[in-house]
């Protein structure tokens, strides 16, 4: 994976995960089920890849992490936004619709020229 | 206390070990799997199917989880480090508060460490400074002195003479320049007024040996440093400056040197200060390379890279053999390679230039180091009694539930805030004492100039006091360890005391020992020191004042001018009202260098090896300068008006000399002559021997010669005044001003004041040390007196019942003295033992006092023990006002 898709898709991920707990505390399995039914399985292909970007941002504050008891009694780690997350959240959502749209806008022109 | 909750509520992480993050993240992967297998196994899969799709939807397990726990690892140790700068923040802040709560323990302790700190930071600025630090020359361990040496004529440290310094210069193939300098005063004449200034006369070489090119203008060259063409000259920034406002329209000027007019060719920057720091001009030596007589240049070279000194000074010497083999007659006598002892002196500059105080600084920096150690363990005894008090303190806060580690470091960051604040105080007061030894009388130590608080001295301070920090705050930190949580609680715990106190008894005797060998040390130098002060000169400088009277070169090149001009100045000074007498001599005692030259006495045979004869000590002195510095005539005349330069040649010869030939009058009507001349003369009196050299060494035998038969254009007046001399020093201008208006008087100071200079740095040592050791001894009473409240503290119930039950308090007050007077013994024992060794190293500072002086040991043994019985004075008196009801009342 080249290095900027590979950041790309770094930093959405963050925002996703971010998202997803702006719904509330949920463990790592909840978080790849909302990602996968948000984004119709297009982002995240291998499940693992989440759970570093989940430590990772636990690292930076935005999130914090407990061990709490699942949905079906099992003990299960729950992440969950932190005041830094949810700020991170609100700074970097406008952004990312702003890169998106430009990107978007960038490569129908392009493809219109190559036409 | 432990872990301050803030943090853990903050990252709700509690600390885990790399065992417990990894099984987490094997708990939580193992979760998601298991989830998702669930999941599929619900949507109808097989179990096996489900298991297999779960693990390949999740991709790579292993790597995801070495990713995660690499996050955990490195996110744990950023949370451990953010809590332990946060608990050594709060422990400093707790502990500059408690230091507050107490101000005179505080103070006390500061004040002791910054003693220690700033006396050994001022002296290791110097000892940086003038000795570690590399000259301020380009490859500077390239530069050698370079003198020679003829120890079979007492000439064990002697010059070049210009012959000698080309020979080298042209012959020596081990140095890349070779260069040669002598110091000397020389007449500028300013508009008709003359001025005398500190010249250096040195060839034209110099700045390229030194690597040090003028700021501005150039250095003259070999072609404009000739006996015919040599009327140049390089100033100094100084003079530069204070003369012509730093105006660079002076080069190419021309200035009256010594009635000479000389162009200026450039200036030297700032910084330069060799030969010496108070040079103001660099005149050309005007080098005549056939000149065999007179030896008066000093020679500086630069090796070529790789070339040791050793092999300089063996290609020299080889140089110098040959030479003298060539040409007897230069020496007046025959080298015989086999015998002669003859070699030259290369040294490296540096050594050169600090070799006559490197044994005292290092002497210093010991006595420094020393006093430092004693503060540093006063400190800790200060802190050890305190934590002692503050037993409950601490149990309370082990039962809290602070660990022992934890408290240590408490305790250790006490202390080094303590020590902070003492390195504070230490580096402004290092700062003072430079400032005092740069601004003040040491003007007499090399490189003195060069010396300031460097960063490296600022580095040095940094690292003693948090380092005595943590040494001092170890000892009650280790103590409070030992202490049990119901100990300190119920108030008992003997054997947690005894041990502090063996401690703390222990740094005192220490101390003690320290400061006896301290002032031992200080009391030898200060013994020889007053011996220096009372030894027998052979004359009495009191009250005489010395004039020198530099005649003009151009208008006395004749003999007769100048013995005219003397006598009339001697004769015109006399009438002066309070002036009890006057005489002319060259040179005066103490004014810098002597002349020797060998003998021969008539009907005495030669010695074997010519050239090997016994030196001598010349004087030209007018009639009345024996009288006039009061040497006892002892037999025979003074020279008088009626030996003139016609009359026959005729000679006055000191004690010394006389005794090793003739028995009390007989040498009069004796010859003698100089090896350097064939004239016979006659010897007319004998006078006393005098030390007019250094004070320290043993006299060396004098002639004197009539100034009227062997004249010099440089006379200094020796003037004898009843009262405060300055009130003549005004008439003698004038006199001599009337006489002949260009010779600028110079060097008018009083002859005991050139004898005192002699001794400056001996002096600096003496005082500093003696400082050094008085304060040993009071940081060590400090010491005795806070060990023995210690003392007195912990026994106060065990005394106060002791009243209650009748006790005499005298018994008590005998108790506590004998206490302390047990530590003082052993501490006067232990530090007489290291004094009887330590001291064979201060024997060269030492004149004629032992090193095992049995007065100077038992006086300041005694002066330690006085000294430490006044200290337990205060304690003993506490021990006998015990309160039993007070004491009991703590329980």
């Amino acid at each position: 994976m080249a290095d900027a898709e590979s950041d790309l898709l770094r930093s959405s991920l963050d925002l996703l995960v971010l998202k997803a707990l702006t719904w509330g505390p949920m463990h790592g399995y909840a978080i790849s089920e909302w990602i996968e039914g948000a984004t119709a399985d297009t982002l995240l292909v291998e499940e693992g890849t989440l759970y570093p970007a989940l430590h990772r941002m636990e690292r930076h504050g935005w999130i914090t992490a407990e061990w709490g008891v699942s949905e079906n009694n099992r003990r299960a780690k729950f992440y969950k936004l932190s005041t830094a997350g949810r700020a991170r959240f609100r700074a970097q959502a406008p952004v990312w619709h702003r890169h998106a749209e430009a990107i978007a806008v960038a490569l129908r022109r392009t493809s219109l020229e190559f036409r | 206390m432990g872990l301050s909750p803030g943090w853990r509520r903050v990252f709700r992480l509690p600390f885990r070990t790399a065992r417990s993050l990894a099984r987490d993240v094997d708990e939580e992967l193992a979760f998601h799997i298991a989830m998702r297998e669930e999941k599929l196994r619900r949507l109808g899969m097989t179990d096996d199917r489900a298991r297999t799709d779960a693990l390949a939807r999740f991709g790579d397990r292993d790597r995801v989880r070495d990713e995660c726990i690499t996050i955990d690892r490195r996110y744990a140790r950023e949370v451990r480090l953010m809590e332990w700068l946060e608990s050594i923040m709060s422990d400093f802040g707790y502990g500059l508060r408690t230091l507050r709560n107490r101000p005179a323990f505080t103070i006390v302790a500061a004040l002791t460490l910054a003693l220690g700190i700033g006396a050994t930071s001022a002296i290791f600025s110097l000892v940086d400074g003038i000795l570690l630090r590399p000259l301020p020359y380009p490859r500077p361990q390239e530069l050698v002195q370079f003198r020679q040496s003829y120890p079979e004529k007492g000439l064990d440290d002697w010059t070049l003479s210009q012959e000698n310094l080309a020979m080298y210069r042209d012959g020596a193939h081990d140095f890349q320049s070779f260069a040669g300098f002598n110091s000397r005063g020389v007449t500028l004449e300013v508009n008709g007024t003359p001025e005398r200034i500190n010249a250096a006369r040195v060839t034209a070489d110099f700045f390229t040996v030194l690597g040090v090119p003028p700021l501005i203008g150039r250095a003259f060259t070999r072609e404009e440093d000739t006996r015919s063409n040599n009327a140049f000259v390089v100033l100094s920034y100084g003079f530069w400056q204070s003369h012509f406002a730093g105006d660079r329209g002076v080069i190419g000027k021309t200035l009256d040197f010594d009635g000479q007019p000389t162009r200026v060719l450039g200036v030297m920057p700032p910084q330069f200060a060799y030969p010496r720091p108070d040079v103001q001009a660099f005149l050309p030596v005007g080098l005549d390379p056939t000149r065999r007589f007179g030896w008066f240049l000093t020679g500086v070279a630069r090796l070529r890279p790789g070339v040791t000194v050793e092999q300089a000074r063996r290609e020299t010497t080889a140089l110098m053999w040959n030479w003298a083999r060539r040409e007897p007659d230069a020496l007046s006598m025959t080298v015989d390679p086999a015998r002669t002892r003859m070699k030259t002196l290369v040294t490296p500059l540096r050594t050169a230039i600090t070799g006559d105080v490197a044994r005292p600084l290092a002497v210093l920096q010991a006595a420094v180091l020393v006093i430092l150690l004693i503060a540093v363990a006063n400190v800790a005894t200060l802190m050890s009694s305190r934590a002692s008090g503050r037993r409950r303190e601490m149990a309370l806060r082990t039962a809290l539930g602070a660990t022992s580690g934890r408290i240590v470091r408490q305790v250790l960051t006490e202390s080094v805030a303590l020590a902070s604040l003492g390195g504070v105080l230490g580096i402004a007061l290092a700062f003072l004492l430079v400032r005092a030894f740069t601004h003040s009388g040491a003007e007499s130590l090399p490189r003195i100039g060069e010396v300031s608080v460097s960063w490296r001295v600022l580095t040095f301070t940094f690292v003693v006091s948090i380092g005595s920090g943590l040494l001092f705050g170890l000892s009650p930190a280790l103590h409070s360890l030992k202490r049990r949580i119901t100990d300190g609680l119920s108030g008992q715990n003997e054997s947690a005391r005894g041990a502090a106190r063996r401690l703390n008894s222990t740094l005192v005797v220490a101390q003690l020992g320290l400061s006896v060998m301290l002032l031992v040390s200080a009391g030898l130098v200060l013994k020889s020191f007053r011996h220096l002060l009372n030894v027998d000169l052979g004359f009495d400088p009191t009250g005489v004042t010395a004039v020198l009277m530099p005649l003009p070169h151009q208008r006395y090149m004749d003999n007769r001018k100048i013995v005219a001009i003397t006598s009339q100045a001697v004769e015109r000074v006399r009438g002066i009202p309070g002036v009890r007498a006057a005489a002319a001599a060259f040179p005066m005692p103490y004014s810098g260098g002597v002349n020797t030259d060998g003998y021969l006495i008539e009907g005495h045979a030669p010695p074997a090896i010519a050239g090997s004869e016994t030196q001598t000590v010349q004087v030209q002195v007018t009639p009345g300068f024996f009288g006039v510095l009061g040497i006892p005539l002892l037999y025979g005349r003074d020279v008088n008006a009626s030996d003139r330069d016609s009359s026959i040649k005729v000679v006055v010869v000191d004690d010394v000399l006389a005794s090793r030939y003739w028995k009390g009058a007989d040498a009069i009507g004796k010859r003698m002559r100089m090896t350097g001349d064939t004239t016979w003369l006659t010897i007319i009196g004998v006078v006393g021997s005098v030390r007019d050299e250094d004070v320290a060494s043993e006299p060396r035998p004098h002639t004197y010669f009539p100034f009227s038969q062997v004249p010099a254009n440089r006379p200094t007046l020796a003037v004898r005044t009843t009262g405060d001399p300055s009130n003549v020093v005004t008439a003698i201008r004038k006199t001599i001003a009337e006489l002949e208006p260009g010779v600028p008087l110079d060097n008018i100071r009083p002859l005991s004041e050139s004898i005192s200079r002699a001794l400056d740095n001996r002096r600096l040592t003496e005082i500093l040390l003696v400082a050094f050791a008085l304060l040993a001894m009071t940081l060590a009473a400090i010491g005795i007196y806070g060990v023995m409240s210690l003392y007195v503290s912990h026994r106060h119930r065990e005394f106060g019942i002791r009243l209650a039950v009748g006790a005499e308090p005298g018994n008590l007050v005998r108790l506590v003295f004998a206490e302390g007077m047990t530590l003082a013994i052993g501490g006067v024992v232990i530090g007489v033992a290291g004094a009887l060794l330590g001291t064979r190293w201060v024997r060269t500072l030492l004149y004629e006092v032992s090193p095992t002086d049995p007065v100077v040991y038992a006086s300041l043994a005694a002066l330690l023990l006085a000294v430490a019985f006044a200290s337990c004075y205060l304690p003993a008196r506490r021990a006998a006002k015990s309160d039993p009801l007070i004491a009991l009342r703590a329980e």
